[in-house]
């Protein structure tokens, strides 16, 4: 199915992914400097415009309990970074001082933030190439619109086969920027080759996030016109049956907990996502409940090479008496971004050539990183490069709700597609991948479509 | 429309099955129903719904002479024009109607708010259409006058004779 435009949720302005809390090494001379009390008399702020003050006061509440030189500088470079990631400030410094004027104690400093401000509003233009298609990205963003780290955000896309465009507002919790409320609008169309099918979205969301412990929970109701249409005459007729108009309003409820320390390419931590999806019971004409989950482990081994071993599955069980759910909902498996060795989305139950996806699937892999061999490169350009090993497996199927667990459990251990391989894997900054890989694929049955030998990937979201 | 190819098809002694769907439109290759699914093909329209029975051997024309096939030709432009834009017209034009009858029919099988917009989506286009051929500009009456004219030149043609051609 296809997801709105990315908008993003808060900015996180300066911080890179290996970004610690600075450690300060207390030598002698700063010995001294740490065992001599101070009191932080005021908290300055030079240059707020728009901001309002009582977003400010609860990111910087922490200053004003240090107690000595170290334990201020601290706090403050906590505070910094705290400011820094509302995303309203493109820079922040801090200035620490002792205290002049007339009620100054002995021992009294002054903290002075020097902040500037983003400009009222952003924009961005790009273009794109992607699959015979090329577009121009439009972007226009407003930060901090009503002065405690609101966020208005317009995208527009126009290309030469589709158009998409979405506008999303942001709004945060004052002194709590995980906890957050977006509202989303959007237009998006996509195609899909292996299924024939063309699909445009039309849609409003709204979500909210909080974050409960060390969890983090995402709460969302979705309401989407859906509008499916073949991509060619040779579609087979089960896709041309599912053309036409749906309804879909559904609620949502997600929970992510993820150590990693990187989302790409991490090299210690694990990350666990369970969501669940309920559509039918708020409205629309599509009813089914919907549960995926994601599990990923990482550990360093010697010589610099990691060990993965990542996990999904999920289920579609449809509600009511409508039998039919259209293709949108289901699960798709296969590719370079899931199991490798086979074509994008191309195992399982089809027709004619066009995949149908299933209401039932797994997957997992094994996987081994290490660095390039001989390593050339190293401590610059070579190090975003790693070699990977790698196993995967997974199936798809649809289930007979009739039958017991059971036998849905025997079903998806029947029949198992595997490959295994070896590649190379890039990573783009902090946000994409891109593997080039040799596979074997194993376990085929009639109907997938394989890729055995060189396949290419690019993505966020990796098997 | 779907009347007339039940018809045809009958009278050609073929089995076939009806089905109703809310998306029929949205399935037809063409984006005009009727549409027939035989084996692995999908063919739309009346035109070449025809052409693709008769390449299959079944033909009810097969009797006429080049006169009678074009004065047949002649006709069915006749009824589709005048009598397939009238209906198109008495639905989506005519305010009561649409309000009463056309909305709600159109919009049965969806959901609110999708009903309403469908049925907006579908109004706008045939508005456009009537625009495009003229008909915009015409009242209620003088298009049931244009529908009584056509009425009754198929009537004289018919005569006191059973069928228009042929005796099938």
């Amino acid at each position: 199915s296809l997801e709105p435009l990315p908008m993003g949720g808060p900015d996180f302005g300066a911080l890179g992914e290996e970004a610690e809390l600075v450690e300060v090494e207390p030598e002698t001379k700063q010995e001294i400097l740490e065992n001599k009390d101070v009191v932080v008399q005021h908290v300055h702020f030079d240059g707020l415009g728009r901001t309002k003050d009582d977003i400010i006061m609860y990111e910087i509440s922490d200053v004003f309990k240090a107690k000595n030189l170290i334990d201020v500088m601290r706090k403050s470079h906590e505070a910094r970074e705290k400011l820094l990631r509302l995303g309203i400030f493109r820079q922040v410094e801090v200035l620490i001082d002792t205290c002049q004027g007339d009620d100054a104690l002995p021992n009294g400093l002054d903290v002075t933030f020097e902040v500037t401000e983003l400009r009222r509003l952003t924009g961005s233009y790009n273009t794109m190439v992607g699959n015979n298609e090329g577009s121009m990205v439009l972007g226009l963003k407003f930060p901090n619109l009503f002065g405690r780290a609101e966020k208005v955000t317009f995208q527009f896309s126009y290309g030469t086969k589709e158009t998409s465009y979405g506008l999303s507002f942001f709004k945060p919790q004052p002194g709590n920027i995980e906890r957050n409320l977006s509202v989303n609008v959007y237009k998006v169309t996509g195609q899909f080759p292996w299924s024939s099918l063309r699909e445009t979205d039309r849609g409003i969301s709204t979500e909210f996030n909080f974050p409960i412990w060390k969890t983090n929970h995402t709460l969302k109701w979705e309401g989407v016109w859906r509008e499916l249409g073949c991509l060619a005459r040779t579609a087979s007729f089960s896709v041309r049956e599912e053309s036409g108009h749906s309804l879909k309003s559904s609620v949502s409820h997600a929970m992510v907990i993820d150590s990693r320390n990187s989302s790409i390419l991490p090299r210690r931590g694990a990350l666990l996502k369970i969501n669940q999806e309920l559509a039918g019971y708020t409205g629309g004409d599509v009813s089914f409940l919907k549960e995926d989950f994601e599990f990923q482990l990482n550990k360093q081994l010697i010589w610099d090479s990691v060990f993965s071993a990542s996990l999904w599955g999920g289920m579609l069980v449809p509600i009511g008496d409508k039998p039919s759910i259209s293709f949108n909902c289901m699960f798709y498996l296969g590719g370079p971004t899931s199991v490798r060795g086979f074509s994008m989305y191309s195992i399982g139950p089809q027709s004619e050539g066009d995949y149908l996806g299933g209401e039932a699937y797994w997957a997992g892999g094994l996987h081994l990183y290490t660095p390039l061999p001989f390593r050339p490169g190293r401590g610059g350009f070579g190090d975003l490069f790693r070699t990977h090993f790698f196993l995967n497996a997974g199936n798809l199927c649809n289930l007979n709700y009739g039958d017991g667990p059971r036998a849905h459990l025997q079903k998806l251990a029947e029949y198992i597609r595997w490959s295994y391989g070896a590649g190379i894997v890039l990573r783009l900054g902090n946000i994409a991948r891109l593997e080039l890989n040799y596979c074997f694929p194993m376990g085929v049955q009639s109907g997938d479509r394989i890729c055995d030998g060189v396949q290419f990937g690019a993505g966020i979201r990796f098997l | 429309a779907t009347l007339c190819f039940q018809a045809f098809l009958q009278m050609c002694n073929l089995p076939i099955q009806v089905v109703c769907r809310a998306n029929a439109e949205y399935m037809s290759p063409s984006g005009k129903v009727p549409f027939i699914h035989v084996g692995n093909q999908v063919v739309s329209e009346l035109g070449p719904i025809v052409q693709f029975v008769k390449a299959k051997g079944h033909s009810l024309s097969d009797g006429l002479d080049e006169v009678q096939k074009a004065e047949m030709k002649a006709y069915m432009e006749l009824v589709n024009n005048m009598l397939l834009t009238a209906e198109l017209y008495l639905q989506w034009c005519d305010d009561v109607t649409v309000e009463e009858i056309t909305h709600p029919r159109y919009g049965s099988p969806y959901p609110w708010p999708l009903n309403r917009i469908l049925s907006y989506q579908k109004q706008w286009e045939v508005r456009r259409k009537m625009k495009a051929i003229g008909w915009a500009g015409k009242t209620l009456e003088q298009v049931l006058e244009d529908v009584d004219q056509c009425c009754q030149a198929l009537s004289q043609r018919l005569g006191t004779q059973p069928y228009f051609f042929n005796k099938q």
